[in-house]
């Protein structure tokens, strides 16, 4: 369940991909226009921060680091996070300094498990001070790793010396009249052409590992001496420390955190991003937020009839407007074909249409300033063309077909509804606003401020058996006000129908009474 | 799902003029020590030590029965302090969960039968899950998901979760209203 409290799950939208989400879990691209699922973007990792101390590290740092943090344990016994425990201790000879000296030492909280269990001595600074553990094997896995990356570079190194010989096999002209390049440089006086270096075999080959032919003999102590498992290692224990695996529980070592990160997404059409977070990681803002939640209509389920198969029952959705712009809303069946981009709609091709007479408009008359009308045109040229792009390769991508069978059917309301533009200062108008939306009264049972309350009527199937999970239906279209070109281009806001498809789960059929 | 009503009654529920509304079967202890910012809804048989130290809650604020909300306290060489707990706004507090964190974020939920450890900071957007306990002095990071005991990080968070947050406690503020009489 993605929110647990809210049970938003009964409701979900069906994404450009065909995987349903709930709505809180879509982007909406709006330069695509289309609605995007973690799947459908790109996830770049923006910056990397301990989850502890809150540090944010520049990728770099963190990559030299091994993405850990330098501040913060956990520990190794229970993963919880050690904290930094003070302990003042009295100096041996108490005539040499009055002052207590400060020591630090690392202690869980959960599990009591402290860095003196290990013998590991006090600190004198809080942080930054604890030693580091180097594996055995760390200095031959370098070697390692430093000899493949040779061999990677000698390799290309060959491969380019291979193409330039291959080009030197082409016979061209100057070789057949005996005017060679190599001669033609002597006349002239240039210094003869560099030979091309064969790349130099400076790779280190490391000393291979040889099976030692001497093996330990059976320590037939393991069988007979009696085990105290307080001593010994849990698996989950040794597999945190991958490196060394400790058998005793006298060996378990600090481990540093490992470092937390914030990503973008980016719409993988366009690569437009469309989440950005802000850098700071306590921060819970958004540089870029295109999240579908705050540019589709929610709905929600408020009250469903006892569903009986074969039977009609009443059930109110609630419809909410969470953007700037009145839209509005019509039903239509739930298999009915979506195209990818919608085509623009008379109102939305007036519209654009005055736009562009108002454009010529203005190109025409001389007093205004001829080159940014011209730079106009240009990009309404452009937004054309990037339109025309995207409808095209929208075509060629083919959704998966939806995984959820609908046994359920709803009487598509011919009608359509008006959503009012959203406004946050509604909650504090103590007056009931007076709308002037003429509604048709069979389908909007009541509403206020951006939010309707809609009547659809829904017959569960025939055959249905009792206890089945009733799941149906819908496509939803919307009257989508895209304000992204009208920022870019001084002009109206294009406005188009954008559909979608959504499933609902009203919950379990009852019997016939 | 949208919230159904959820009816108190009304000689049970001292409402103020910022529009907290505070159950006469509460124990608020050392209650100049309380500061409720606003909308805060405390319901019956919740504890709010506000004897140990102050506790400030932010706007939109759900305590849930039989909850406690009890300042963290650290050992010293001599004795122990405690240090006031804060709460930021758009909080929910599940019903029996103990909380003595240091630091409460906005838009936090915890859910219910959780122990929250002493001087925890839970940062903004996070989700403690039911029956979580979290040992002491452990830092929630924002869009994560805690649960188990030991709690430990068990998921992310959709990047609107501070938006459901909002709708969530508005609409639970909302929807719970006072008894209709019936005559």
């Amino acid at each position: 369940m993605s929110a647990g409290f809210l049970d938003i799950d009964c409701v979900k939208y069906a994404c450009t991909c065909g995987l349903l989400k709930t709505l809180q879990q879509l982007y909406f691209c709006r330069y695509c226009s289309e609605l995007r699922c973690t799947f459908c973007v790109s996830h770049e990792v923006d910056s990397h921060f301990c989850g502890k101390c809150c540090e944010n590290l520049p990728s770099a740092e963190a990559r030299v680091k091994k993405n850990r943090c330098v501040n913060c344990f956990i520990c190794p016994s229970c993963r919880q996070e050690l904290s930094t425990r003070a302990a003042s201790k009295q100096p041996a000879n108490p005539e040499e300094s009055k002052a207590t000296k400060r020591t630090y030492y690392l202690s869980c909280l959960c599990c009591r498990w402290s860095s003196r269990d290990i013998g590991l001595p006090d600190q004198t600074a809080a942080t930054g001070s604890w030693p580091k553990r180097e594996s055995i094997h760390s200095n031959r896995i370098q070697e390692i790793v430093s000899m493949y990356k040779g061999l990677q570079e000698k390799e290309k190194l060959d491969k380019e010396f291979f193409k330039k010989k291959q080009k030197e096999k082409i016979i061209s002209y100057t070789d057949k009249t005996g005017i060679t390049a190599a001669a033609l440089r002597k006349r002239i006086g240039l210094p003869e052409d560099k030979p091309i270096l064969k790349p130099k075999n400076a790779v280190k080959i490391v000393t291979p590992s040889k099976a030692d032919e001497n093996i330990d003999d059976f320590d037939e102590e393991v069988l007979t001496k009696s085990i105290n498992l307080l001593e010994i290692t849990s698996i989950d224990q040794r597999l945190l420390q991958p490196d060394v695996q400790p058998k005793e529980i006298s060996n378990i070592f600090p481990i540093q955190k490992i470092l937390s990160i914030k990503r973008s997404l980016r719409c993988r059409r366009c690569e437009h991003n469309v989440s950005k977070p802000e850098y700071n990681p306590n921060s819970i803002k958004f540089k870029i937020q295109l999240f579908a939640y705050y540019h589709i209509p929610e709905v929600r389920i408020v009250t469903v009839e006892p569903l009986r198969a074969g039977q009609a029952c009443e059930l109110i959705l609630k419809f909410t407007n969470p953007t700037q712009h009145q839209t509005t809303v019509s039903f239509l069946p739930f298999d009915s074909p979506i195209e990818v981009k919608e085509a623009i709609p008379e109102e939305g091709a007036i519209s654009q249409e005055d736009s562009l007479e108002e454009l010529d408009k203005s190109s025409l008359t001389p007093s205004k300033k001829k080159s940014s009308s011209g730079t106009k045109l240009m990009s309404l040229v452009d937004t054309h063309i990037t339109l025309t792009t995207s409808r095209s390769s929208a075509r060629a991508l083919s959704p998966r077909s939806i995984a959820e069978s609908i046994n359920c059917t709803v009487d598509i309301p011919s009608s359509t509804f008006i959503l009012p533009p959203r406004d946050d200062a509604a909650e504090y108008d103590d007056f009931n606003e007076v709308h002037n939306i003429q509604d048709d009264k069979k389908l909007v049972v009541w509403r206020k401020s951006n939010k309707a309350y809609i009547k659809l009527v829904v017959t569960p199937n025939e055959d249905m058996p009792i206890d089945t999970t009733v799941t149906t239906g819908f496509t939803m279209s919307h009257l989508y006000t895209n304000t992204i070109a009208s920022v870019a281009d001084n002009k109206k806001p294009q406005k188009f129908n954008h559909n979608m498809r959504v499933i609902l789960k009203l919950g379990k059929s009852v019997g016939l009474n | 799902m949208e919230l159904q009503d959820s009816y108190y009654d009304k000689s049970d529920y001292v409402e103020t003029a910022s529009g907290n509304k505070v159950c006469r079967r509460t124990v608020l202890c050392g209650s100049q020590n309380i500061i409720l910012q606003g909308k805060v809804i405390v319901q019956a048989e919740a504890i709010i030590r506000g004897d140990l130290a102050n506790v400030r809650t932010g706007r939109y604020c759900i305590i849930s029965k039989e909850a406690v909300i009890r300042p963290p306290y650290k050992k010293f060489s001599k004795g122990v302090a405690f240090f006031p707990l804060n709460m930021g706004d758009h909080v929910y507090i599940g019903e029996k969960s103990v909380v003595s964190a240091a630091v409460i974020g906005n838009y936090v939920y915890i859910g219910k039968n959780c122990v929250i450890g002493r001087r925890c900071e839970l940062k903004d957007c996070c989700v403690i899950e039911d029956n979580t306990i979290l040992s002491p002095e452990t830092v929630v990071p924002p869009f994560s998901r805690f649960g188990g005991s030991p709690g430990t990080q068990i998921g992310t968070l959709p990047e609107v979760q501070a938006d459901i947050m909002v709708d969530y406690t508005r609409s639970y503020y909302q929807h719970f209203q006072p008894n209709k009489i019936i005559l």
